[in-house]
């Protein structure tokens, strides 16, 4: 037990994350990966992977919570539940007290488990509705062979309390409780066996406002007497900045910037982070709504972009160096070639596109390249014109190219702050493998995407 | 102000179960203006999706609305009137199964849902699903529906239309799915959709992207929406006006800076202090004590004096009925609340109580608690 102070506390990093992967087969089944064709040979068979999370690196220290934030799809529940174990690793390591996760397995793994445990989003269907609740609380302590059947139901009843519910509801089915109380359970029993570490896969995501705060308040009583170390999963920016102490924001399988919760939310560095946060609805009609929000959908993982995997809806994306065009010329390029891309328009009409995109098509190479897109367009001939400006602009900008990874000075307190973006490399203390965080041991860190 | 465009009175609508009978909604009258988007909100089980069925009379058995009065557009959706035998029955002049199910569903009233999955057939292709449903309903060719409802799906921005016409719902992503049914319900102009909850299953990012485009083809179309929503940030964004629900009936209505800046009832009070704030750190929540009731049994008196920081032994006698508070000239802004002194129920002299403040989080199982 500590001290509600020992939740500062920053010394002893409990669970470490090195460059940790997890990819999914997209050929399973007797004719997955399969297509068919027209010309000889027919049917090619094309195995690819799901990236689902990729190269992700970081700590968690003893009595902290870490919010790790992302849209649907980014990849989020996959790390968590690679985290522990629940899904196997593709590459990478999970120290847990100092020990490889990764590579333990059976029994010494489960025995593990005793020390980590998970909620998940939807209350109803993780508790087992022909169970009574106290059976429920107590099957972890039987699993992990926990005191004797007395002791268990005391210690059932008396974290049912802990977590805000009657100790006499111990015969209660799952049905009798709303949704929030069911919330209630499922802490009950992930703390039942005493762990150290619990991971909170959106646990109140499914709860409505109101009941949403009485949860959360109560997961952070108990943190502070029971001295637990959280990660908090949520697509809900108001929830992490009130549940956490460090933040990680995911893309698409991986970390773009992880820093502490002030600094994440007060000096956000990648665009990613800096559009998620204006995204964000206030409760305020007053507030103007949101500005300057994201076009286009997440890409897919099984291809995902070269180097930043945000480059490709980034509002910042940074100019190749072989063109020099003002600021607005290029944002009207980049626009341009995702409307191409798109198909966002049909005309083909080359004075009503120039005007829609262009105040003056830009001079030199870039002009030159541009009119030639213009006249693939004019001729009808989409894919020649979206591969010209593809290759020539998007691809060739550092954006592309690199994988970015740097570390800068924070503004807010003294946490380290990661950040995966270009645009922060003139500013950055330290980039590439050293800042990400070292691996333990002295191990060297893998280079990052080096499996591409 | 000019006619209503859709008008309800006292519109009840309740489920007759074997444990008993329950009152989802108890009695809304709310008016939907040309050209405005006015919010319903409230929690799960308010009776928001209740209300906005029975504005269609979608609701199926055991449900059944048992009174009120819906009007749109000059004629009744429902009415009753007193029969023969004393026994209520529908109007002559309310519209007749028919004439809802050819006339008023989709072509005048157009209804988004939550889950945009459930409300695409998996095993036809997007393209032909609005196909169709152009071509039934106004009367297109084949050819001419198609053309339309590919011009639809670029209004409503699905990149590169043509092509994704011949896709199947699965091969979408949910933002986009959501964005089908808009240009679904827009296809057949109506001059009013109720959006039940469509951007609650979405990311942030994309709600942002859907409210912004429904704005904008609002403005074009001059359509009015009722958004059924729990979030109060959707509220803010996108409403001119908003109704609050609690337990089945509308317990506060405002123009939309009105509820945020000068809020009436304790209820919506409490719902907004409840919310943790992306704009700034808060240490410690303040919830609603316990949770919404069953609407089977709902408590004496006003609904919410079970939960209510103010509430007094007047408020569990007294019913109160929303009542406009706004001084004149002001918009009006009514609320149900003993506690205003228009109400003139003697609230001031009133003891107050002990509500379910008190018994913290098993709030709702109390029995075993207040039994000893």
């Amino acid at each position: 037990m500590s001290s509600p102070a020992g939740r500062r506390d920053r010394s002893e990093a409990l669970l470490e994350v090195r460059n940790l992967c997890k990819y999914f087969d997209n050929d399973g089944g007797l004719f997955g990966g399969l297509t068919v064709d027209r010309e000889f040979p027919f049917v090619s068979r094309d195995p690819s992977n799901v990236r689902a999370v990729e190269g992700v690196s970081f700590d968690i220290k003893k009595g902290e919570t870490l919010g790790l934030v992302g849209e649907s799809g980014c990849g989020k529940s996959t790390l968590a539940r690679t985290v522990l174990r629940l899904l196997e690793p593709t590459s990478g390591s999970v120290y847990f007290k100092g020990e490889d996760l990764a590579t333990i397995s059976g029994e010494p793994l489960r025995r593990k488990r005793q020390d980590m445990q998970m909620i998940f989003q939807d209350p109803q269907s993780s508790l087992d509705p022909r169970m009574k609740v106290g059976p429920i609380v107590e099957e972890p302590m039987q699993a992990h062979g926990m005191l004797d059947e007395e002791g268990r139901e005391a210690r059932a009843k008396e974290l049912l309390e802990k977590v805000g519910l009657d100790p006499q509801h111990y015969n209660r089915y799952p049905h009798a409780f709303s949704g929030g109380q069911r919330q209630r359970v499922n802490l009950a029993r992930a703390l039942s066996v005493n762990p150290d570490f619990i991971v909170c896969d959106e646990p109140v995501s499914a709860l409505d406002v109101s009941i949403q705060a009485q949860v959360l308040n109560t997961m952070q009583e108990l943190q502070d007497e029971f001295d637990l170390t959280y990660l908090f999963i949520a697509h809900d920016l108001s929830v992490i900045r009130h549940i956490s102490d460090r933040v990680a924001v995911m893309y698409l399988g991986q970390m773009v910037e992880l820093a502490d919760k002030e600094e994440l939310f007060e000096n956000p560095q990648h665009p990613y982070t800096r559009a998620l946060l204006d995204a964000i609805p206030v409760p305020d009609p007053r507030s103007g709504g949101r500005t300057n929000l994201l076009t286009g959908d997440v890409p897919s993982p099984i291809d995902p972009p070269s180097g930043c995997r945000f480059r490709t809806r980034c509002p910042v994306l940074i100019q190749p160096d072989e063109f020099d065009m003002s600021e607005p010329e290029w944002s009207a390029v980049v626009e341009f070639q995702r409307a191409v891309k798109r198909r966002e328009f049909e005309t083909t009409d080359r004075r009503e596109i120039e005007q829609r995109y262009f105040d003056t098509v830009p001079a030199g190479d870039a002009g030159t390249l541009v009119e030639d897109a213009l006249s693939h367009i004019a001729d009808g001939e989409w894919d020649e014109a979206e591969d010209l400006l593809t290759t020539s602009f998007a691809d060739a900008s550092v954006c592309a190219t690199e994988n970015p990874a740097y570390e800068v000075a924070p503004e807010h307190g003294d946490g380290r702050h990661y950040a995966a973006c270009h645009r922060v490399r003139e500013a950055a203390v330290a980039t590439g493998a050293a800042a990400d965080l070292d691996a333990p041991g002295g191990e060297a860190v893998g280079e990052l995407g080096a499996d591409d | 102000m000019s006619e209503p465009l859709l008008s309800v009175e006292n519109l009840k609508t309740q489920f007759f179960t074997e444990d008993g009978t329950v009152r989802a909604v108890d009695g809304i009258s709310f008016d939907v203006y040309e050209g405005e988007i006015v919010g319903l909100v409230g929690e799960s089980g308010a009776g928001k999706s209740v209300a906005t069925s029975s504005l269609l009379r979608l609701v199926d058995s055991p449900g059944e609305i048992v009174g009120g009065e819906i009007t749109f557009k000059g004629e009744t959706i429902f009415g009753l009137e007193e029969g023969a035998g004393g026994e209520p029955q529908p109007r002559d002049d309310m519209l007749s199964e028919e004439e809802m199910r050819k006339r008023i569903r989709g072509r005048e009233i157009a209804i988004i849902f939550q889950d945009p999955m459930e409300s695409l057939n998996p095993v036809f292709t997007v393209g032909g699903q609005l196909r169709e449903f152009i071509e039934i309903n106004r009367d297109l060719s084949e050819e001419a529906a198609k053309e339309e409802a590919i011009d639809m799906l670029r209004e409503v921005g699905i990149p590169a239309p043509e092509s994704r016409y011949d896709e199947y719902p699965h091969q979408f992503s949910g933002g986009m799915r959501q964005r089908v049914l808009i240009a679904m319900a827009l296809a057949c102009q109506p001059d009013l959709i109720i959006a039940d909850e469509p951007t609650t299953a979405l990311d942030v990012t994309v709600e942002g992207q859907i409210l912004e485009m429904v704005r904008d083809l609002q403005e074009k179309y001059d359509t009015s929406f009722i958004w059924v929503t729990h979030d109060m940030s959707v509220v803010a964004e996108i409403c001119d006006r908003v109704n609050v629900m609690y337990l089945g009936e509308i317990i506060e209505h405002a123009e939309v800076d009105d509820l945020f800046y000068e809020t009436k009832h304790p209820y919506t009070q409490a719902l907004l202090d409840s919310m943790p704030r992306p704009d700034r750190t808060v240490h410690e929540l303040d919830p609603i004590k316990g949770v919404m009731p069953e609407a089977i049994d709902p408590p004496s008196g006003c609904r919410f004096h079970s939960r209510c920081p103010d509430a007094r032994e007047v408020c569990r006698e007294v019913h109160p009925e929303p009542r406009d508070l706004s001084d004149e000239g002001e918009e009006t802004h009514s609320a149900a609340c003993v506690k205003y002194d228009a109400f003139e129920v003697g609230y001031e002299e009133s003891r107050p109580i002990e509500t379910e403040a008190t018994g913290g989080f098993s709030a709702g199982l109390t029995e075993t608690e207040d039994g000893e």
